[in-house]
């Protein structure tokens, strides 16, 4: 289980998270949505120990990680993998490479073993036919399943998917959901995602947090979204571009 | 205390902190880099890597500079030492002396720190603003070990072998113009008679401090740059500043120290 507990963070004067609160129960998927801006991201790189909150606590299998050092972060960061963004692979080092890295820093394995437990993983995203490949040969949609098959490597009990089908054409993002899906019923993996895609949170998600001017808007299910009231989460369900969330 | 001077001091204490904090971050860096290294954290293939890039790719760039300005140097000193006493039997082993002990390290650091110390805060940067140091560190291996350690290595290593080499080209380049503008015979200037080991020692320390530092300034604004291709921009920019500011506070700092204990 995973627990943000009154997180405040400030970057200068811009102040991003103002008292924020979310749990997220064992096995769930969670998708945390709101404007470009809104502090979605930063909020789930507290768990992993990227960011530090100015205050509040953040609460992992009922152990306070927030205070935790950089050393005392890896082991955090073994168990709770993370999908980037922008898929962060590094163009120096072959796909297969890429995927070994977390197994040859993690687990100290050796090159061969890291090598095939490797290549299982690019097999689970059809990326093992391209494993000797770099990352700059292949388009963005290929090099973000490379990216969660790096992050799938360790067999984590926690992911994070930050905006894991921007970019991605429709079949592509299609295959993520599914994806992420089965980690839940198949593995039981608790997924964090951080979405704009509406496709995406209203077929995949079983909980939704919305964030706006820096607080927790609404904490619910699907169903709930879809039926409430209030101006701002209507606007932003529909994508609506008139509304009280300036565009 | 009303608003107004709450103002005041704010206006003035912002800066002081935020300069604090550049100089806690760039120590900070430089104290993990010197412990990764103590404790034997290295990427050999990196370095040999880095070696390349920032040795072998300067050559052309250290051999143009520092070539002529063995030439500038001897040239305008032979016309001053011309107008007071026409004898040029000390000009070789003077010009010598300071290039070993002064101009080849320091000319070398400041041609490192434009080209090098602007390269590396860019492509640190660059991996900083798309979250790669942040990919790093979730794979367990520290941004320190893997970005800054071997590119201090390589570039004390590299430093060090482009400043013997600057001595060379500036020497050879200094007594060509000798012989041929104010007819020195090479042998006279060629002479070691003013140079000693203490010249040797201080024109070495330089270079390694040159080589260590360029890279730890550089680094640390790469991987504390923010707010994507424009942030990556000003990084590149105070890294350049900053490393060349730095080349000169050394180079002053361990000339006084020089003359003191030697």
């Amino acid at each position: 289980m995973i627990e943000f507990i009154d997180i405040h963070k400030r970057f200068g004067s811009n102040v991003v998270l103002d008292g924020v609160s979310i749990t997220v129960d064992t096995g769930q998927v969670l998708y945390i949505i709101g404007a470009s801006g809104a502090g979605k991201s930063v909020l789930v790189k507290h768990l992993i120990g990227l960011l530090r909150p100015d205050s509040g606590r953040i609460i992992l299998d009922g152990e306070d990680i927030t205070w935790l050092d950089e050393e005392g972060f890896y082991p955090i960061r073994r168990k709770c993998a993370m999908v980037f963004q922008n898929s962060t692979l590094f163009d120096s080092m072959t796909l297969l490479e890429n995927v070994m890295l977390p197994l040859r820093k993690h687990h100290k394995m050796g090159r061969k073993e890291a090598a095939k437990a490797a290549r299982a993983k690019l097999e689970l995203v059809n990326m093992d036919r391209d494993a000797d490949q770099y990352p700059a040969a292949i388009g963005d949609g290929l090099r973000k399943r490379v990216a969660i098959a790096r992050a799938l490597t360790l067999d984590p009990q926690f992911v994070i998917f930050d905006e894991p089908t921007t970019g991605l054409d429709p079949m592509a993002a299609a295959t993520v959901d599914d994806l992420i899906r089965s980690l839940r019923s198949d593995a039981g993996v608790t997924c964090v995602v951080v979405s704009h895609d509406l496709r995406s949170i209203f077929t995949v998600a079983d909980r939704i947090a919305m964030i706006y001017k820096g607080k927790i808007r609404l904490d619910g299910t699907p169903e709930q979204f879809r039926n409430s009231d209030d101006g701002v989460i209507h606007q932003f369900v529909n994508g609506l571009p008139e509304g009280p969330m300036s565009v | 205390m009303n608003a107004s001077t709450t103002n005041f001091f704010e206006a003035i204490g912002a800066p002081v902190v935020d300069i604090a904090r550049a100089w806690g971050s760039m120590f900070g860096c430089g104290l993990r880099t010197l412990r990764a290294i103590a404790m034997a954290r290295i990427a050999w293939r990196e370095v040999i890597h880095q070696s390349y890039l920032i040795g072998n790719r300067s050559v052309p760039f250290i051999t143009v500079t520092l070539g002529f300005l063995g030439m500038i140097s001897v040239y305008q000193v032979a016309m001053q030492i011309k107008q007071i006493i026409p004898d040029f039997t000390m000009l070789g082993p003077a010009f010598i002396q300071i290039m070993i002990r002064e101009f080849a390290p320091t000319i070398t650091g400041l041609m490192i720190a434009t080209r090098v110390g602007s390269g590396i805060a860019a492509e640190i940067g660059s991996m900083t603003v798309t979250e790669q140091v942040d990919a790093l560190r979730m794979c367990n291996a520290d941004p320190i070990v893997y970005l800054i350690v071997p590119r201090a290595i390589a570039c004390m290593v590299m430093v060090l072998m482009l400043s013997i080499y600057a001595v060379l080209v500036s020497t050879i380049s200094g007594m060509l113009m000798a012989n041929g503008a104010f007819d020195i015979n090479m042998r006279t200037f060629l002479s070691l008679q003013l140079t000693n080991g203490d010249d040797i020692v201080i024109g070495a320390v330089k270079a390694l401090a040159y080589g260590f530092s360029i890279p730890i300034i550089a680094g640390n604004a790469g991987l504390t740059t923010s707010g994507g291709s424009e942030g990556v921009g000003w990084a590149t920019t105070r890294a350049v500043v900053s490393t060349s500011f730095a080349v000169v506070v050394l180079d002053f700092l361990i000339s006084a120290a020089g003359y003191i204990f030697t």
